[in-house]
């Protein structure tokens, strides 16, 4: 697969699923902004691979971009363990080896908003070329930030985003607005009736938004909802969704906003033949056996956000910005809300990439 | 009670009732007064009195359907609990059975995944993990590090480990697909029904277990050695007994524990996650159901059917809370709030057992 064609078949991606809602002014510009912005990566991108003489030079760039330095970015994380974020450390990668750069992984492992700003202050003082970190706090970047850009370091956000922190960019899917959207998908799958929205650990700044955005979209409608906490672990997510079915055998739809509490949800629905009921089913992120179980028909459908790209399009982006001696290279890029169903996701359990985070090997392999 | 008397813990479980004098003597209320100040004893009524009160406020509570999704919350839990007490009599404490919990079905994974038969894998599994706990106690027992210490280095390093192997990568747990069939009903395989997938089969494991360490605990040289060296440590190496042995064999016997958990729990959840904030918490509900049980963390002494009923307190606990549909930011509260009401009474009792000479 050329990276044209990796490129053009992300904004099909995406514009696949925003034709799914009705076009409105601000859904043309981010369209547009993704179009230019994804299109110009990919412009780069293929110019440099298609010149023979890159691929010899491709650890250095200096052919195309006429910098030979080898820039060094560095990744704050608020979850650096969860596997959610493997695909996008692949990005990273990737981009890094295109590019001769390379980066560094680091931050919290548990949301510790402390840790993430000693880690991005470690990296100012260390004066890497560029930092990119998920905003998870309102204010607690601010400062760093400022440091960062009067130092001249390029500062991006990706994964979640704070408008009003200084940073040049984000790269991610908007929380709050998927949660919205999802809200919008429970209501026309249930239009009237209970449903639950269940949450692995609530406050996490990943995950919390997002119900948040769910709820703002349900209240006032004839969907009744109740918002549950299931635990970190797996297994105790499964028990507690299982207990709640018992208790609420009456619900209408069962739905999440994070990874492992969809998977629960699917399974539970399994377990229980909860289709058989006409009960639905939906959540975020794409597990192994959410893939499944959604290709089986146990659940209605999956939020997948394109990780992948969280960490290729900032990498490509803070290269860019030096390449171009800041006349280029920053800009927003919504890595979209791409509603998967039982059709759709397919592809996904049929094959396994670094795209999905389900093999760490180079291209696409039928698994 | 005096710490050093091994029999310290044996009324558990209805045992001790053979030996004591004269029963002819014993009134009701005297039978009742020695429930009440045994060890297990005071959790025991904090427990049934939670029961009772989640199956009056919520009909589908006492419901053999919802029996049956208890079990998933606590059986586990019992069995890593269990393997707990014993280092806790012994005045050390394993950190790393969270690590061991993450680790064990990968390492099931990638050795069933070299071609060795589901059965064989997990045996090997968890001699892997029996080794981890050999480390743990040569470390501690007689290297010197504190056990908080060094299996806190076990925990991370094992962590750690999880996600290099894993790629950080979530993975599906070989032999625990569940089929579908076309009336809807699902299947799982003999494999899975056995380790952890099967309705009750953690839970006859959880039993055997818990049985077998009582047994161990309460009328066996090694149960004896293990309450000695964790009330006095000189004393019972004066007395002959080989300390280090002890606390070598008991992070044995808790390694080993925490990777067949890993296993069901994967097997029952058809996935292994390598993220170690399920495994941190998965470390602290077990510690907690081992000191809820009525087990000291000084050392000295313990109980592992208190272990048992700890984890049925949290497990009681945490599904009556889901069942109950408890909102998400509610819920740590209530949990914490039950957590040290009935830890209040457990000390309150034992403040009675004391004074009254009993137990």
């Amino acid at each position: 697969m050329s990276d044209n064609e990796f490129v053009n078949e992300a904004i099909e991606r995406l514009e696949w699923n925003d034709a799914k809602v009705e076009a409105t002014p601000q859904s043309k510009a981010r369209a547009v902004t993704r179009r230019v912005a994804l299109g110009g990566g990919a412009g780069a991108v293929a110019a440099f691979m298609m010149a023979p003489a890159a691929q010899a030079l491709a650890a250095s760039g200096s052919s195309v971009f006429g910098t030979g330095k080898k820039y060094h970015f560095v990744f704050v994380n608020h979850v650096t363990t969860n596997p959610f974020f493997t695909p996008t450390i692949s990005g990273i990668q990737d981009a890094c080896n295109l590019l001769g750069c390379s980066y560094q992984w680091t931050g919290s492992e548990t949301s510790n908003v402390a840790q993430m700003v000693t880690a991005f202050n470690t990296a100012v003082a260390g004066n890497a070329d560029g930092i990119a970190i998920p905003l998870i706090d309102p204010n607690a970047f601010n400062a760093p930030t400022a440091k960062a850009l009067a130092k001249g370091i390029p500062v991006l956000s990706y994964n979640a985003d704070e408008p009003t922190n200084g940073r040049l960019a984000y790269i991610g899917q908007d929380l709050f607005v998927s949660g919205q959207e999802m809200g919008q998908r429970i209501k026309a799958l249930v239009p009237s009736g209970d449903v639950a929205l269940f949450i692995a650990t609530p406050g996490s700044a990943n995950i919390q938004p997002r119900i948040n955005g769910a709820e703002s979209a349900l209240k006032g409608s004839a969907t009744k909802y109740t918002v549950t906490a299931t635990g970190a672990a797996l297994p105790q997510e499964l028990s507690t969704i299982e207990s709640f079915w018992q208790g609420h055998t009456s619900y209408k739809g069962l739905f999440a906003v994070d990874g492992g509490s969809t998977q629960a949800v699917f399974q539970t629905i399994q377990k229980y033949n909860l289709r058989g009921k006409g009960v639905k089913g939906g959540g975020y992120d794409l597990t192994p056996i959410t893939q499944q179980l959604l290709a089986a028909g146990e659940g209605d459908f999956t939020i997948d956000q394109q990780p992948y790209l969280q960490g290729f399009l900032p990498t490509l982006e803070l290269f860019l910005y030096h390449a171009s001696d800041r006349l280029s290279g920053i800009a927003d890029v919504d890595t979209g809300l791409k509603f998967l169903d039982k059709t759709t996701v397919k592809p996904y359990n049929s094959t396994k990439s670094r795209y999905e985070g389900t093999s760490s090997k180079v291209g696409v392999t039928n698994s | 009670m005096t710490p050093s008397d091994p029999d310290a813990a044996a009324p558990a479980g209805g045992e001790a009732q053979p030996r004591l004098p004269p029963r002819a003597a014993l009134s009701p209320w005297t039978l009742i007064k020695r429930f009440l100040t045994m060890r297990e004893g005071s959790i025991s009524i904090v427990t049934i009195a939670l029961i009772v009160y989640f199956s009056l406020s919520i009909p589908a509570f006492f419901t053999s359907s919802n029996f049956q999704t208890l079990l998933t919350y606590f059986t586990w839990l019992a069995i890593l609990a269990g393997g707990e007490v014993f280092l806790m009599i012994n005045g050390e404490i394993d950190l790393s059975i969270g690590g061991v919990y993450l680790f064990a079905p990968l390492l099931f994974y990638e050795i069933a995944g070299g071609g060795i038969s589901l059965v064989p894998a997990v045996i090997l599994t968890i001699l892997v993990c029996t080794g981890i706990g050999v480390v743990n106690g040569v470390v501690t027992a007689i290297l010197g590090v504190n056990s908080f210490i060094t299996t806190l280095g076990t925990l991370f390093a094992l962590e750690g480990l999880t996600l290099i192997v894993s790629h950080a990568e979530q993975l599906n747990m070989p032999g625990s697909a569940v089929s579908t069939s076309a009336n809807g009903s699902s299947h799982l395989g003999t494999f899975a029904s056995i380790f952890g997938a099967g309705v009750y089969s953690e839970l006859v494991w959880a039993v055997v277990i818990i049985a077998i360490m009582q047994i161990a605990l309460t009328r066996t040289r090694w149960g004896l050695h293990t309450i000695a060296v964790g009330s006095n440590r000189i004393a019972a190496a004066e007395a002959g007994v080989k300390v280090r042995l002890v606390v070598i064999r008991n992070f044995m016997v808790c390694s080993s524990l925490a990777g067949l958990v890993g296993i069901m729990e994967a097997v029952r959840s058809q996935s292994i996650s390598p993220d170690p904030s399920s495994s941190n918490s998965v470390l602290l509900d077990a510690i907690a159901a081992a000191v809820i049980g009525g087990t000291l963390l000084a050392g000295g002494s313990g109980t592992i059917v208190g272990a048992f009923i700890g984890a049925l307190f949290l497990g009681v606990l945490q599904d009556g809370l889901a069942i109950k549909g408890v909102n998400a930011d509610y819920l740590d509260f209530y949990l914490g709030i039950a957590i040290l009401f009935a830890m209040l009474i457990n000390v309150y009792v034992g403040r009675v057992r004391r004074r009254s000479g009993v137990g």
